[in-house]
């Protein structure tokens, strides 16, 4: 029998992996720090909301969707709103502007969807959950394998995607020197738009199995977006595997560790949980700047 | 006596408008001026606010005796109006209530920008964004949970210094007392600006290097300026708090009080005082119309009208983005010398290449 508390915490750790390895990709390729990525996230929870009560599928119907409506409106924002301001010669200041300006406007447009739910298909919109929903193995909830499973399929691909196919080289190639890239016939342009499709879909995925965890309103993605950015930051805000292992670490620290403190201190410390991940951020930044990544692990393995 | 609609809608606007002006001006010294991207303005604009819910009224009560077996932050009204109904009488006690209070906020601005600084000198751009909106997050959600400080999700009632002046016409006095406030601040930044300090600030945005090699401690000046925009922002949301005579932690977001501000400086002009304060006005403006138009839409839209507002305002930002980056009013090359002096030159100039 696996404790409530440790199931809750493996999902959420997966489910942020998979959000902060795709917040990492962006700005592996075009060194813009998203964010909008929490949003991302927030339209693959509305999708679930849309198909599973709206047109009463399966919960896991939605993953596609998600996926697909999730890298469009990445590509959107990357083609018409970065791309113009990078060909100006915008600094990563206009470009981080920027993209909160996007998340306002699919803020705004997650709201109205929210409200057009409620009124005309009478269904609760806004801070709800889709626990129900969910298929049973062994007693356990589906999404305790599909979640985990997911994190590490992407993580995977992204392995063999980067390392073993010829686009995934130019990509390489791309975020390496884009200059000599496009010296050598590599379609830098494509390969980031290939990116940030890729970054909004698993975002919109990862952001579609939500609500089978916790409630969700049409704010989750603006409260996740500082856990994303603290994860991605811990893993070296550099290195895919890095904000992967960062997303494990951040997840399990903040739901295992209030978890535990609740029980050694009080309950009053579960209304702190979110100080957990900043707090995680804030020291590694000041020791290790660069991120978990940037430690020269096998040094220090070497002299022992 | 009541006051007519149209002047309640202008005294409404214009007290906005200054508390928003003033935390723009602020942002604009740190990011504007000197190129620090200050994510976290919430910061120091809730660490003000914080101050005047937390501080000014606890002392009060304690000299007033006003307390008697009440709890201060349970029985946060019958606490606020004893001491309202002492200060209200009391034209002297309430002027100095106000002062000390915006200068305590503004104190305590600057001990949260120093901590701010800390980060600030030894963190790579993007990294230092995203550490001030996490520091800024971190001070908002104690306001929130932890009770004792301000009360929490239920926040605390001020002592209202403007009682004695009576009726609604105390938002009039707020509202002057905002501006004359606004206006001393545009003053100290402006003169900032035009000052050698202020080119030297210009240096460290566009040439760290250099600034250096012609001798300039960047780190300490970053560090200055970090404390002195924020205990100018802590007095934006002590403002802010007086006006609305009460604390909530929960109006004191990410979106509102760092986003905005930074809309503001944006479409304004970075780096032009003037600029900013149009920046501000448009935005202000721009709400509060749509606010007041909001019932008439009401009916044709199957959603809340606040919506559009967001829509509307990012549409905006990126059209200003894209196509006027500098902002309505673009940054001005600094004047070293007085016109005088310059027309002066140039005149010697033209006798010399006449020769």
């Amino acid at each position: 029998m696996i404790p409530p508390m440790f199931r809750d915490a493996i999902i959420f750790a997966a489910l942020l992996s998979m959000l902060s390895t795709s917040l990492t990709l962006t700005y592996m390729t075009t060194k813009v720090p998203n964010f909008a990525h929490g949003n991302f996230a927030t339209i693959g929870i509305y999708m679930t909301l849309l198909l599973a009560k709206v047109l009463k599928l399966n919960v896991y119907f939605t993953l596609i969707p998600s996926l697909i409506v999730g890298g469009v409106v990445a590509l959107i924002l990357y083609l018409f709103v970065l791309k113009p301001l990078m060909d100006r010669g915008a600094n990563y200041i206009t470009l981080m502007i920027a993209t909160i300006a996007y998340d306002m406007i699919l803020f705004s447009f997650l709201n109205i969807f929210a409200d057009y739910l409620t009124r005309t298909f009478k269904i609760p919109a806004r801070l709800f959950i889709l626990k129900s929903l969910d298929f049973r193995v062994m007693g356990q909830p589906g999404l305790f394998i599909i979640a985990p499973l997911l994190a590490v399929i992407s993580v995977i691909s992204f392995y063999l995607l980067l390392n073993k196919t010829k686009f995934g080289i130019a990509m390489r190639a791309a975020i390496e020197n884009p200059s000599l890239a496009s010296v050598v016939g590599i379609n830098v342009n494509l390969t980031y738009a290939v990116s940030w499709f890729i970054s909004g879909g698993l975002a919109g995925l990862a952001g579609a199995l939500t609500p089978l965890l916790i409630t969700c309103d049409t704010n989750t993605g603006m409260t996740l977006i500082v856990h994303i950015f603290a994860a991605s930051i811990v893993g070296g805000l550099t290195n895919i595997y890095g904000a992967f292992f960062g997303g494990l670490l951040i997840g399990l620290a903040e739901r295992l560790g209030t978890g535990y403190l609740s029980l050694q201190v009080g309950t009053w410390i579960i209304a702190y949980r979110s100080i957990i991940p900043l707090a995680f951020m804030v020291v590694t930044l000041l020791f290790a700047p660069k991120g978990l990544t940037s430690i020269p692990w096998k040094k220090i393995l070497r002299r022992r | 006596m009541a006051l007519p609609v149209a002047l309640t809608f202008l005294i409404d606007l214009l007290a906005l408008l200054g508390i928003f002006a003033i935390i723009s001006l602020s942002l604009n010294i740190e990011f504007g001026y000197t190129g620090i991207p200050n994510f976290g303005k919430l910061l120091a604009v809730a660490g003000g606010a914080f101050f005047v819910g937390a501080v000014p009224g606890r002392i009060l009560a304690y000299v007033y005796n006003a307390l008697d077996n009440l709890d201060y932050i349970r029985d946060t009204n019958l606490v606020m109006t004893n001491i309202n109904r002492i200060l209200s009488t009391d034209v002297l006690s309430s002027i100095t209530l106000l002062i000390l209070s915006l200068l305590g906020a503004a104190f305590i601005g600057a001990i949260l920008g120093f901590i701010a600084s800390y980060p600030a000198i030894r963190l790579r751009e993007d990294y230092l964004a995203i550490t001030l909106l996490a520091m800024a997050e971190i001070l908002v959600m104690i306001g929130r949970n932890y009770e004792d400080l301000i009360g929490g999700t239920r926040g605390v009632a001020i002592p209202d210094p403007f009682r004695w002046v009576g009726g609604e016409w105390r938002f009039v006095a707020a509202t002057c007392t905002i501006l004359v406030v606004l206006l001393l601040i545009l003053f100290y930044v402006e003169s900032i600006s035009r000052s050698p300090l202020g080119r030297t600030l210009r240096a460290i945005r566009d040439d760290e290097i250099s600034a250096e090699v012609f001798g300039k401690d960047v780190v300490k000046i970053r560090m200055k300026v970090l404390m002195v925009g924020s205990s100018i922002a802590a007095v934006g949301g002590a403002l802010s708090a007086f006006l609305s005579g009460s604390v909530v932690a929960a109006g004191f977001t990410r979106v509102t009080h760092t986003f905005w501000p930074w809309v503001m400086v944006i479409i304004g002009g970075a780096a032009n005082n003037f600029g900013v304060l149009l920046g501000s006005a448009l935005f202000v403006t721009l709400r509060k119309v749509i606010t007041f138009y909001k019932d008439v839409f009401k009916p044709f839209l199957p959603f809340d009208v606040v919506w559009l507002e967001y829509l509307l305002l990012g549409i905006i930002l990126i059209i200003v983005l894209i196509y006027r980056p500098e902002g309505i009013i673009p940054e001005k090359p600094s004047r070293t010398l007085s016109r005088r002096e310059l027309d002066q030159i140039m005149r010697e100039l033209k006798l010399k290449t006449a020769k």
